[in-house]
């Protein structure tokens, strides 16, 4: 055994073996990396990238300010101010809504808190920028997001739908989608 | 009027080499990141020109127009010298190498050597010597940046290039011995007529595999390339030698490295595997019927054993990882030294008791 310990240092055994093993990834050259800009690893549909909100098809913001994304974020990413709908005390909407992605870990929690699925997941996730304001979203770029990533939009929920009847009462003065 | 002809040829020969030389220098930067990457599943440089193949000259251009920037502190004199004092002895030793046919050709009543610059009768020791040079500049580089990573990359260097070229002189000793010369034109001419007579497989007596296992071994040390990049361990000194330097400083540089790759694998080739000879006896153009173009083969064996040993830096670089210090100094001085001493015993016994063979 000491023998053959001693010839195989002699013959660089060891050193022999590694190089045969890059060796023959030299001549079985095989690449696994990609040519990143030019192509792209296809991603799972369920891929959490840039959040989104979202409308119904008609245009009209699916957000009823409920602020339950804000309560269920462990990062506090999400900042909402809710006021009603003016003319209709009983409906609310978000009057503003930020987002500070610097600080998002994409876990998905506001997707799942959301009661009217007004938050969405989308692939988007070329994000670097130059400056870090420019990744301080407010409620017009979300939704641009969102615009711009699921253009095929849900259906508009029934009047009878329990999470409708609950959050928004009446959608006589819904914002319109700003043109 | 013999004087001026003698010029012209011989600085149109340096000049020759000097432009294959940083050719040479060029694509290799291209084709080591080439091979790295292949070996490791990797594409390489690929955005420059088709499939990367203008990437030398981008990287040329960027080093060009990059700011010089001496340090704080840097002694300025020696800072700008060390760089050409590297680069200078990597490029000088190429004067001696021969690469192609031992002729004499008359031009104009001037006995001129086409295929080597000029033949000193000690060309092996001119090369040690020059490369014992290009140590200064590591050294002084290194030194001179006013920067810990540069002084302790300098002194690392210094230290392996002792110890290591030490075991480079030794184990030509062998050769040295069964050519009884240090002229690298009459080596190599003492090699010809097949691969058995090459110095490496026991031409002239003794083979001298171990010496060029030893000669192989010190000389990936002393280029100071993986598994021996003390000098300018990433991963520990930044840069090594030269962290401070920038733009063309650090091309001059970079320029010596490479250079230094390809003069051990010229006197590699030259000294253990006959040079400029084809593998077989005779010349395959003789064959076939172009006599006159015998040059071009022995170009092409020389160009072609170079760029194996070339290649095997890449391949060496890609396996292996970087040695503990502690490893290098006790590999270099406990087994490579008596390796080569013993080497010398033994040959220089075959030597006498067979002389002449």
């Amino acid at each position: 055994m000491k023998l053959k310990e001693w010839v195989k240092t002699l013959l660089f055994y060891e050193i022999a073996l590694g190089m045969k093993a890059t060796l023959s990834h030299f001549l079985h050259y095989k690449p696994i990396t990609l040519q990143y800009p030019h192509e792209k690893k296809p991603l799972p549909p369920n891929y959490r990238g840039m959040l989104a909100l979202l409308r119904y098809d008609d245009g009209t913001e699916k957000c009823v300010g409920c602020d339950l994304c804000e309560a269920a974020c462990p990062s506090r990413v999400i900042r909402v101010v809710s006021a009603e709908v003016p003319g209709e005390p009983t409906k609310r909407y978000s009057k503003e809504y930020y987002m500070d992605m610097t600080r998002c870990l994409f876990c998905g929690l506001c997707v799942k808190a959301c009661p009217v699925d007004a938050l969405g997941m989308t692939q988007e996730y070329e994000w670097a920028v130059y400056d870090k304001r420019q990744l301080q979203l407010n409620k017009q770029q979300l939704l641009a997001i969102g615009d711009r990533n699921f253009p095929v939009r849900e259906k508009r929920l029934e009047f009878q739908h329990p999470n409708v009847a609950y959050f928004n009462v009446g959608f006589k003065e819904i914002p319109q989608k700003e043109q | 009027m013999d004087t001026g002809i003698r010029l012209a040829l011989t600085l149109s020969q340096i000049g020759a080499v000097m432009v294959a030389v940083l050719l040479t220098v060029a694509a290799l930067t291209l084709l080591e990141r080439k091979v790295l990457g292949w070996m490791q599943d990797r594409m390489g440089p690929m955005e420059v020109g088709p499939y990367g193949i203008l990437q030398p000259v981008a990287d040329g251009l960027k080093l060009f127009f990059k700011e010089d920037i001496i340090p704080a502190g840097a002694n300025k004199f020696m800072f700008s010298m060390a760089p050409v004092l590297s680069l200078v002895p990597a490029l000088i030793g190429f004067a001696v190498i021969p690469f192609g046919p031992d002729w004499t050709v008359d031009v104009g009543g001037v006995n001129f050597k086409p295929f080597v610059i000029t033949d000193i009768n000690i060309g092996v020791l001119y090369i040690l010597a020059f490369a014992s040079i290009g140590a200064y500049g590591i050294i002084l580089g290194g030194w001179s940046s006013n920067s810990k990573y540069s002084l302790l990359g300098g002194l690392r260097s210094a230290a392996q290039l002792i110890s290591y070229e030490l075991n480079v002189g030794l184990s030509l000793v062998g050769v040295l011995l069964l050519s009884s010369s240090l002229s690298l034109v009459t080596i190599t001419n003492a090699q010809a007529g097949g691969f058995w007579n090459w110095y490496f497989f026991g031409g002239g007596g003794f083979p001298q595999a171990v010496a060029f296992v030893v000669f192989i071994i010190s000389a990936v040390a002393e280029t100071n390339r993986t598994p021996f990049d003390l000098p300018e361990a990433e991963s520990e000194l930044v840069a090594g030698f030269f962290t401070e330097y920038s733009g063309m400083r650090f091309a001059f540089f970079f320029l010596a490295e490479y250079g230094n790759m390809i003069l051990v694998s010229c006197v590699a080739t030259v000294l253990f595997f006959g040079g400029w000879h084809p593998p077989y006896p005779g010349t395959l153009m003789e064959y076939i019927g172009l006599g006159h173009l015998i040059w071009l083969e022995g170009i092409m064996w020389f160009v072609l054993k170079v760029a194996f040993f070339l290649f095997l830096f890449f391949w060496l670089r890609a396996t292996l990882p970087r040695l503990r210090y502690d490893q290098l100094m006790r590999f270099g001085w406990k087994v490579l030294l008596p390796i080569a001493l013993g080497n010398i015993v033994l040959t220089s016994i075959v030597a006498y008791l067979f002389p002449g063979n």
